[in-house]
């Protein structure tokens, strides 16, 4: 099917119009839109009363002012990481059971009777039945919730790697 | 200041032991304390790796618990699939079935179901956990691969551990070592005034 070039010119001038948010609030919130565990944005430990609470507790063992600033935020880097891990696991993408479940083979009458106020085709039922069956692969090949947990927690790995190379490096340089 | 209160003190930095809902605090706080106990004198900071360690085997744990109810999962997927109750009884309720059927556990209407699958799909409990295993390595890899970031994670910290308590020692032992000196100095320094002719 092509539109009308008076059509996609009406597209164009009307997608002109959306230019996202204006207020300040607006972008705040539309910049949290694909935001996941947070770990990718730079952390802002330095103003917060744990770190320097921490500071001053490591600075009672000797170390010097660099490295309980450079142990304190590495610390406190590490458990922000942890906690999103812990979040991750804990919060796993729900299975769709009744997609999972379904038998799409026996859902051909159901799908004929749901398109039948169209004047549904045997194509048409054809092509539902397998717009269905591939979601239900899609959502099979995920798992179970124990896998899904384990593929959300897997994509944190890098992180915290990262995390506790940089606390065992402050640690034993200090 | 205590043990105990060391770790106290350091909770807010370190956030409380996040469990989980069938998880004992008792046990967490348990485990934590005799890590603690083999250290000697620890600092703030150690006591504080010394929790992150702790939590780090906490996740070892549990990943190797998920590494059994991925097994778990694979083989009610298969019976399933197998199965002619397709519709009757959906994976959920048959997961839930064999998980009791494995742990010994389960009803009568249970095993019979679990039972019943097995029949219908031509298979014994110990061909089915092979299959699953078959079924489940990509995931179980995925875990694998989690259980052993907690071990590199472990090391870390425990060297890092090291590093403190060395550093503690170095400290105790050069402070010993300047008190002798400055005791034998002021021994000589009283030997030196005695030897002088009055």
């Amino acid at each position: 099917m092509t539109i009308s070039h008076r059509r996609s010119l009406a597209n164009q001038s009307n997608a002109l119009q959306s230019t996202g948010p204006r207020s300040l609030a607006g972008k705040r919130a539309s910049s949290q839109n694909s935001r996941k565990h947070g770990l990718n944005s730079a952390p802002d430990f330095e103003s917060s009363s744990e770190y320097r609470a921490l500071v001053d507790l490591i600075a009672e063992e000797g170390f010097s002012a660099f490295a309980c600033a450079d142990i304190a935020s590495s610390l406190l880097n590490y458990r922000r990481v942890m906690d999103a891990y812990y979040d991750t696991y804990t919060s796993p993408e729900p299975v769709d059971e009744f997609l999972r479940d379904m038998n799409v083979k026996a859902s051909n009458p159901i799908f004929s009777e749901l398109l039948s106020p169209s004047g549904s085709e045997p194509q048409d039922v054809r092509e539902m039945a397998a717009f269905f069956a591939t979601m239900q692969r899609q959502e099979r090949r995920k798992g179970g919730p124990v896998s899904r947990r384990s593929a959300d927690t897997h994509k944190l790995i890098r992180y915290q790697r990262n995390a506790i190379a940089r606390l065992s490096r402050a640690v034993r340089h200090g | 200041m205590s043990l105990e209160d060391k770790s106290k003190s350091l909770l807010p930095f370190l956030s409380s032991p996040k469990l989980l809902p069938d998880e004992s605090e008792a046990e967490f706080q348990s485990s934590l304390q005799s890590l603690l106990s083999e250290l000697d004198n620890p600092s703030a900071l150690a006591v504080a790796l010394v929790s992150q360690l702790n939590e780090c085997l906490w996740w070892i744990r549990r990943h190797t618990v998920d590494k059994e109810l991925l097994l778990h999962e694979a083989m009610a997927r298969l019976l399933t699939k197998a199965g002619s109750n397709w519709m009757g009884s959906g994976n959920s309720e048959l997961s839930v079935a064999l998980e009791h059927y494995l742990n010994g556990s389960a009803q009568k209407d249970q095993a019979a179901l679990i039972e019943e699958a097995l029949i219908d799909a031509n298979l014994t409990l110990s061909d089915l956990r092979a299959k699953a295993f078959k079924d489940a390595a990509r995931h179980i890899k995925l875990v694998d691969d989690l259980i052993h970031r907690q071990h590199q994670t472990t090391r870390h910290l425990q060297r890092s551990i090291d590093s403190i308590d060395y550093k503690s020692r170095l400290i105790k032992r050069m402070d010993l070592e300047l008190a002798a000196l400055e005791s034998k100095q002021s021994a000589k320094g009283v030997l030196s005034l005695d030897d002088k002719p009055s």
